[in-house]
């Protein structure tokens, strides 16, 4: 008898890892004891039935063992949102070739751009344990997304097309559909962005703060009880799971924050629910703890040179470099430089929407901004200011998008102080002073005064070197250091002439991201703030473009949004980088600016040659942290020595 | 006495209100509100912001009301114990200073024991030496503590500690103990990196109680009651002990009214540096971000300790010296 019920539940066993996925189940050190002592289940209950495969991206990456902590330092509390950033879980995300590849999702039907079926992986799990399904979609839509209270102001943006919603189904348990009459090229993007579009709740965890669920009056006492003003206040604010600061919250993040904020030390431990896998089959991440302590932003790059972190890359500087580089064998850790995916590491924005008549007439007169352009010696200022290691270019995408043309790129950016001075002739600016400077039509003298935000010596460096050239087509050039928000609202109300900030800040983009920033889309663009605001209010706010070029790109835009196929959206995207690059809305510098990060010398799989870009890229989400190890043998080399 | 108490503490009344308002003003006064400047800073990092949630905070956070309602919400809300919400943390303001509150009270109590250990025998060893190698030689010393700024200080010490001794890098404990329970060993954890805060807040203190104490000491020392006591044979240090000094100790009493807040607000720029989870990055960052009530309740309970600590001094200066009277007030 005992025999025969031994042979069941070895059979029993038998069939459930055949059910399973044909992994060898390797349980992560960290998480056997709980799993022996029966608190949690074995892994390959924990895993989806599909987990996602992660295969090697890049020829040096390799496998990894399982254990440690990993260090690393944010400047505020709240940037512990940045965990979710480096997490980088999304229902689809890029790699590193910046393809979309479905993440939490098994699977995307995407047709024509307008329907998209989002198949979610059968038996995914929150980090809590509790089942991850299509209910947690219906939830977001039906009591967040439609709920006036905690949606006032609607849909979000990216689920909006033409201001139409989409239809929404829950066809079964794991799948859903969203359905636009038009193309929303928009959607997938949005879902892989950084700070991503949540479509999705735990539904089970959030149900208890909603009023539809617990009761009005309920909900609303409790909320007061809790410190806030209404059940929807509370709501929003245990309904965080882009800020990372609720630790109750279930995540699909490959680690849990277990600290509440205020804190000046965040402990992340693994979620043992997570759906990715490395090769063999084991779960991953493969480190079991991260480390975020909170230091003043001014003290990070010496507290990372004093070998008190693991990985860094935020709040250092290129300037930091030589320090950094210093201590390297001292503390055991390697400098790498990563390259930005700015547009332009500075560009300038001459405001078509200045204040000042005859400045604005000149800024909206092309010949004006392109002799501006050709009057900065680019190839000085790359080797005064980069040790020669950016490279000149307008404010365009970089070489390894593929929408780059090396036109685009080289449009006006030749240092030919003749031809500039020949077009300002061209404009009838000819009469001059007795220093030498031209008269603008009323008389006034050229003096041209850039705002700055006051916060890099960096772009005062350029300036002092684009003054002496300029100077040169008889334009005095002066700039306004201010502060951060003063400088935007000269901006914003066009009291600013021209201002400084860093170039497109997307310059890795595939036709399917959007081209936003090519047209005027929100008041944040600096050479058009108030057409920027026209668009972003719904043609209410702000002024009208008049410039016909203006008007053409935002047509473009209007046309990428509802365009269903990707050849239309590469020849869009084209267009506009010829107008913008023609017309030199803005004036770049220089790219291929460099980022340090900071690696120890025993943390593996971090690429030696990256690109630190928000979006896309989600910083170091693109390269997955989750796949980072930490190679405990070599730390014991070292030491022995 | 207890009419001039009364009329004290309704005068504070006043005093807070204007103090009120003139902290509202002045946090109000750079362009902007916390919403800006969280957006600014989103962008300067690369990040892009969603405008449905800007509005939403906008309107929760009732920073779209007139400015006026805004102070009176605030103003009727302390009156009530509630000191308003903090954008940056999102949760009531009491919550966030919470712990930071008890770890600034004991670095900055110890630091003024420190400083009082120092300054004192100094002080009177420089009165009674006067112009002597050690009067020198030691107010030398305290003038370098002004003299170097508190935050170079603690970067040189800092280092030191960091080389030599191997203590990590600012904190007021090893990361390991941070968010953990308290235990025997976290307390000497903190003890370990506690002495760095002290002594560089400290130094700077020293020097001008060192001053004070021997530039009092020397005016009683010089007067008649003084040499009467030599003259009927009393020892040295009785005479010092028993008369001078008590009379030279009133400044201790008065300062007592502006101790109170810095054991409060502890020194900011050197906790800064040293990334102490004190309250004083905390309320600088709170300044940086307009984040208007947390800054604001913190400026008005600084104030109020001001205010007390005053009265509080007034009144031990009374009870402790009897020449001092308070007929200037209420007499009539």
């Amino acid at each position: 008898m005992k025999a025969l019920i031994i042979r069941i539940v070895a059979l029993a066993a038998l069939a459930s890892t055949l059910a399973a996925p044909a992994f060898a189940a390797e349980e992560p050190p960290s998480l056997a004891a709980d799993v022996a002592a029966g608190k949690l289940p074995p892994v390959t209950e924990r895993l989806p039935r599909v987990p996602l495969v992660f295969t090697a991206p890049r020829s040096d990456w390799t496998l990894g063992r399982y254990g440690g902590e990993l260090r690393t330092l944010q400047a505020k509390d709240r940037d512990i949102r940045m965990m979710v950033v480096y997490g980088y879980s999304r229902l689809v995300g890029y790699d590193e070739q910046l393809h979309l590849t479905p993440d939490i999702l098994e699977k995307v039907d995407n047709v024509d751009s307008r329907t998209f079926t989002l198949h979610l992986r059968p038996g995914h799990k929150w980090s809590d344990g509790k089942p991850f399904t299509t209910e947690d979609f219906r939830y977001y839509w039906e009591d967040v997304a439609h709920n006036k209270e905690l949606s006032p102001f609607g849909l979000p943006q990216a689920l909006l097309v033409n201001g139409h919603p989409p239809k929404f189904e829950v066809l079964d348990a794991t799948t859903v559909r969203f359905t636009w009459v038009e193309p929303n090229p928009m959607f997938l993007p949005a879902l892989a962005a950084p700070s991503p579009l949540y479509i999705y709740r735990p539904a089970h965890y959030l149900r208890q703060f909603h009023a539809r669920y617990v009761g009005l009056e309920k909900a609303n006492a409790n909320a007061v009880e809790a410190g806030s003003r209404s059940w929807a206040g509370l709501h929003q604010k245990k309904d965080e799971q882009f800020r990372f600061d609720n630790p109750d919250l279930p995540t699909l993040e490959p680690w849990i924050n277990t600290t509440p904020l205020p804190a000046t030390r965040f402990v992340l431990v693994r979620n043992p629910y997570f759906h990715r896998v490395d090769a063999n089959g084991r779960q991953l991440p493969y480190i079991d703890k991260i480390i975020v302590g909170i230091t003043d932003d001014k003290l990070i790059p010496a507290k990372t040179g004093a070998g008190d972190v693991d990985l860094q890359v935020r709040y250092l500087r290129f300037d930091n470099y030589t320090f950094l580089k210093q201590s390297e064998k001292r503390n055991q850790y390697h400098v790498r430089l990563w390259e930005k995916a700015l547009g332009s590491q500075i560009a300038l924005y001459p405001n078509l929407n200045a204040e000042d008549p005859e400045w604005r007439k000149l800024m909206r007169d092309v010949r004006f901004r392109r002799a501006l352009s050709l009057g900065i010696n680019r190839h000085e200022i790359n080797e005064v200011v980069y040790f020669g290691l950016g490279r000149e270019s307008s404010n365009t995408v970089l070489q390894r998008s593929a929408l780059f043309r090396p036109e685009f790129r080289s449009a006006w950016t030749k240092f030919d102080l003749k031809a500039a001075n020949a077009l300002l002739d061209s404009i009838g600016l000819t009469r001059r002073d007795g220093a030498g400077l031209r008269l603008l039509p009323d008389g006034r003298p050229m003096e041209l005064i850039i705002d700055t935000s006051g916060e890099s010596t960096e772009e005062t460096d350029v300036l002092e070197l684009i003054r002496d050239s300029w100077r040169q087509l008889g334009i005095a050039m002066f700039s306004r250091p201010s502060q951060r928000e003063v400088f935007r609202k000269r901006v914003f109300s066009g009291k600013s002439m021209m201002s400084i900030w860093s170039g497109m800040s997307n310059g890795i983009p595939t036709a399917d991201m959007s081209p936003g920033e090519l047209a005027p889309t929100t008041q944040e663009q600096l050479q058009w703030p108030m057409w920027g605001q026209y668009y972003e209010q719904g043609r209410k706010g702000g002024e009208a473009p008049t410039a016909p070029d203006v008007v053409e790109l935002v047509k473009l835009f209007e046309q990428w949004r509802n365009s269903g196929s990707a050849d239309e959206r590469e020849k869009i995207w084209l267009r506009m980088l010829a107008i913008n690059a023609d017309e030199v809305y803005t004036i770049g510098i220089v790219t291929r600016a460099l980022q340090p990060v900071v690696v120890r010398d025993n943390l593996r799989n971090v690429p030696v040659e990256g690109i630190y870009s928000w979006d896309p890229g989600a910083y170091f989400g693109m390269y997955h942290p989750d796949t980072f190890w930490i190679d405990t043998a070599q730390t014991a080399a070292a030491s022995a020595k | 006495m207890l009419q001039y108490v009364i009329k004290r503490i309704l005068l504070m009344i006043p005093t807070m209100l204007a103090i009120s308002v003139i902290v509202f003003t002045i946090i109000q006064l750079p362009p902007g509100n916390y919403l800006e400047s969280y957006i600014a800073e989103l962008q300067a990092q690369g990040e892009s912001v969603d405008p449905q949630k800007i509005a939403f905070l906008r309107e929760y956070y009732g920073l779209d009301k007139p400015l006026v309602e805004q102070y009176l919400r605030w103003a009727t809300g302390m009156l009530r114990g509630d000191f308003g919400y903090s954008f940056e943390f999102n949760m009531p303001v009491t919550k966030v200073v919470g712990d930071r509150m008890f770890l600034t009270v004991i670095v900055s109590f110890v630091t003024i024991i420190f400083t009082w250990a120092v300054a004192f025998p100094i002080g009177i060893y420089s009165a009674t030496h006067q112009y002597s190698w050690g009067d020198y030689g030691l107010s030398l010393l305290g003038f370098l503590g002004i003299a170097i700024p508190n935050f170079m200080l603690a970067l040189v010490i800092m280092y030191v500690a960091n080389v030599v001794f191997g203590t990590s890098i600012g904190g007021l404990m090893a990361p390991e103990y941070i968010g953990k329970p308290w235990s025997w060993d976290k307390v000497k954890s903190v003890l370990e990196h506690s002495w760095i805060p002290v002594v560089v807040i400290g130094t700077s203190g020293t020097a001008g109680m060192i001053r004070r104490l021997r530039a009092n000491l020397l005016d009683e020392l010089q007067k008649a009651y003084v040499v009467t006591a030599r003259a009927k044979g009393l020892p040295p240090r009785k005479v010092l002990r028993k008369y001078p000094l008590r009379m030279a100790l009133n400044f201790f009493i008065s300062d007592i009214g502006s101790l109170l807040p810095h054991i409060i607000s502890g020194a900011e720029i050197t906790a800064v540096v040293l990334s102490l989870p004190t309250t004083g990055p905390m309320l600088l960052n709170a300044l940086k971000s307009q984040d208007m009530y947390l800054a604001g309740s913190f400026l008005m309970f600084l104030a109020f300790l001001i205010v007390v600590g005053v009265l509080v001094s007034d009144l031990a200066l009374v009870a402790l010296d009897p020449r001092i009277r308070l007929q200037g007030g209420v007499a009539r």
